[in-house]
């Protein structure tokens, strides 16, 4: 019994140590600037404003970086889940020499820190004269998200019974026909973690796109608010707060959304055990 | 006319062989089982055929004409998988009639064809539904419905009822035949369940670690199994192969093995004496009176009939078959006449080719139970 209170005291206070900053993030956003720095600190707002989100969206970039943004993680996802359905459809269906060592050599890629990797990728992409533009973000944010997709893809195609498309083929359906019929419905569910899992990547990624991008037409949000809110001398924390907000917001929106196909998984029973 | 053929066909992975030469010709509207052990490649065999699988050389042919370049699709043939491999997305209807979209049939058109081939296998209540709520049964007949929707020339089933229970296995067996019977066209059957391949095939070719080993009619295959191998897989309970001697003295043959000694009708000229393997079918073995002392080993009452394992003095064990109602003990004594006439002979090794030719006369009618009561001198006393 006191270990049951013990143990659900522990799980609510993580609850809260993680939920809290969120909260408070939130709180801050709708604060007026007089009562930011009160002290005591007040938990709920007394006034309600949102000011601080009229400010961002007329008097910053912020919907710069925030279309940048959308832009690069949109097309960063469709990107890395084309390729990577793709091969870890080779990986899994065709047999070719070195198929295996192929496949851990993708893995190795994934596990080389990326600072290692910033450097040469900036001077390649310097030298494509793709510098300075959203799409070197991609093709960034792309070598990287792409092994880790591979495999989990891969792992996905492999629970694919194979007689699934073998049944298609017979039936006549083309290779294609049978991938489209009868693969992809089966791997929605990976494709849309996949698919998650590299949005946020790219949404919340900071180092390369510090490195690689320093011009507020490329920008994305979290370099952008970064540069725009917080200089040596200043925090914004009002407007930070409300730009912290609005990121979250897609994230949100789209786990919500997503979130029943995550957990529904495969839609068995079709074959045998 | 031979509708499908495979000429020297081979598979193989690198060192494994799945499927070692084969040269099999199956006639049109032929009913025909590919029969054999787990891993022996009668799925290999059968995925080549529909083009799932290429073979490393040799020919396959289907209505004469060379398919080794076609795609699966091109080949017109209808599968059932051993997994059934229904499509988990779509329903029952969207199942059966997959085939027909791919084959660019209209859709007004589908829907008759679809509803007469889930009345023939009345699923008519399920056509709304998913694959994952359906028993293996009804699972089993959709994959069959998704088969039938077409009119293909070859049909080709893997072990499609090796998940139902006994009863729903005997009941679809039958249906499976009826089917063949009225729509007349070639099915290759699958299946490791010898029962299934008896009853249901017009012939049935036996493989053993990718090599044909028999390819025949069941009764033939019973009745004159072609090997060692395919004499003890054949039958339950499977034949006796007894291990011995064969020497030839003034003409007659003569099988020698610890407590039993064998005069043999003559064999054909040219047969090697020396290590030699005798099978001997259950039912040849008659108990009571004869020539050789036993000793009895087990009994088991099947209800229909009773099966009996007695030992011989020197310690070799032989199964037999009685009609029921033979009180026997075990440690009993008796003495059984095996009936040397119906006697198998095969080289010795694991796979001995047979040395000598079938039996003649009554004998032959295979699965008879009784043995002939002139079947008792045959044997001397040793
Ligand atoms: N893709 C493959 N790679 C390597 N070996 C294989 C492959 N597929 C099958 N084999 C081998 O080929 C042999 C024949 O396999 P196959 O699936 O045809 O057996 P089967 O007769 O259908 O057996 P079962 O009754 O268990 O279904 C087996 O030894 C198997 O291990
Ligand atoms: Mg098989």
């Amino acid at each position: 019994m006191a270990r049951r209170v013990l143990f659900n005291l522990f799980a609510w206070s993580i609850v809260l140590a993680v939920a809290f900053p969120l909260f408070w993030m939130i709180v801050t956003s709708v604060k007026p600037q007089f009562e930011l720095f009160r002290r005591p600190p007040t938990f709920l707002p007394d006034t309600v404003t949102f000011e601080h989100y009229r400010t961002l969206l007329a008097r910053t970039n912020f919907m710069i970086y925030f279309r940048n943004s959308v832009i690069l993680s949109t097309v960063t996802t469709f990107v890395v889940v084309f390729l990577a359905t793709l091969g870890a459809y080779s990986l899994v269906r065709f047999r070719y020499r070195g198929r295996e060592s192929l496949a851990f050599l993708v893995l190795f890629t994934y596990l080389l820190p990326s600072v290692v990797l910033i450097i040469p990728l900036y001077l390649m992409l310097v030298s494509l004269g793709l510098s300075n533009t959203i799409l070197s973000l991609v093709i960034a944010y792309t070598t990287f998200a792409l092994p880790y997709a591979l495999w989990l893809l891969r792992s996905f195609m492999a629970g694919v019974p194979e007689d699934l498309e073998s049944a298609a083929l017979v039936d006549g359906a083309s290779r294609l026909g049978a991938f489209r019929d009868v693969i992809l419905p089966q791997l929605l569910p990976g494709i849309i973690s996949t698919a998650l899992f590299t949005f946020i990547l790219s949404w919340n990624e900071y180092l390369y796109a510090l490195v690689l991008v320093n011009s507020d037409g490329a920008r994305p949000l979290t370099t952008g608010v970064m540069s725009m809110l917080i200089s040596a001398f200043n925090i914004e924390w009002s407007l930070l707060m409300a730009a912290s907000v609005m990121m979250s917001v897609p994230l949100i929106v789209a786990f919500a959304f997503l979130q029943s196909y995550l957990t529904r998984g495969f839609g068995a029973g079709g074959v045998k055990g | 006319m031979a509708d499908v053929e495979f000429r020297k066909v081979r598979k193989a992975w690198g060192k494994v062989v799945g499927v070692a030469d084969l040269d099999l010709s199956i006639r049109a509207g032929e009913f025909v089982s590919l029969l054999g052990p787990s891993g022996c490649g009668k799925t290999t065999t059968l995925r080549m055929l529909a083009g799932l699988e290429f073979p490393t050389s040799g020919e396959i042919r289907i209505g004469g004409r060379t398919v080794n370049d076609l795609a699966p699709g091109q080949r017109d043939i209808a599968m059932v998988f051993q997994s059934y491999a229904l499509y988990p997305h779509m329903t029952v209807e969207e199942n059966i009639a997959y085939p027909l979209k791919k084959r660019g049939v209209p859709r007004g058109e589908r829907g008759p064809m679809v509803a007469r081939v889930a009345e023939m296998l009345q699923l008519g209540p399920l056509l709304g539904r998913k694959p994952r709520e359906l028993s293996g049964g009804q699972q089993q007949r959709v994959a069959l419905g998704r088969a039938l929707v077409r009119d293909p020339k070859v049909f080709l089933l893997d072990e499609p009822l090796s998940n139902l229970d006994a009863k729903l296995r005997g009941h679809m067996r039958a249906e499976l035949v009826e089917l063949h019977r009225r729509l007349g066209r070639t099915m290759v059957y699958v299946t490791h369940d010898q029962l299934e391949a008896m009853t249901m095939s017009d012939r049935i070719a036996i493989l053993e670690g990718g090599v044909l080993q028999q390819f025949a009619p069941p009764q033939e295959v019973y009745r004159e199994p072609a090997n060692r191998f395919v004499a003890g897989f054949i039958g339950t309970p499977s034949m006796n192969l007894i291990d011995g001697q064969l020497a030839q003295t003034g003409g007659r043959w003569r099988f020698e093995a610890p407590g039993l000694a064998l005069e043999l009708p003559a064999l054909p000229p040219g047969t090697p004496g020396g290590e030699a393997c005798l099978g001997l079918r259950p039912e040849h073995i008659a108990f009571g009176s004869g020539p050789l002392e036993a000793r009895v080993a087990l009994v088991e009452e099947t209800g229909h009939e009773t099966i009996v394992v007695v030992e011989l003095p020197g310690g070799l064990r032989l199964t037999g078959r009685t009609a029921p109602g033979m009180a026997l003990r075990p440690g009993e004594a008796l003495r059984i006449a095996p009936d040397a006439a119906q006697a198998h002979l095969f080289a010795a090794g694991p796979s001995g080719r047979r040395l000598n030719a079938p039996a003649a006369g009554p004998g032959r009618a295979a699965a008879s139970v009784s043995v002939p009561a002139s079947a008792a001198h045959a044997g001397e006393p040793s």
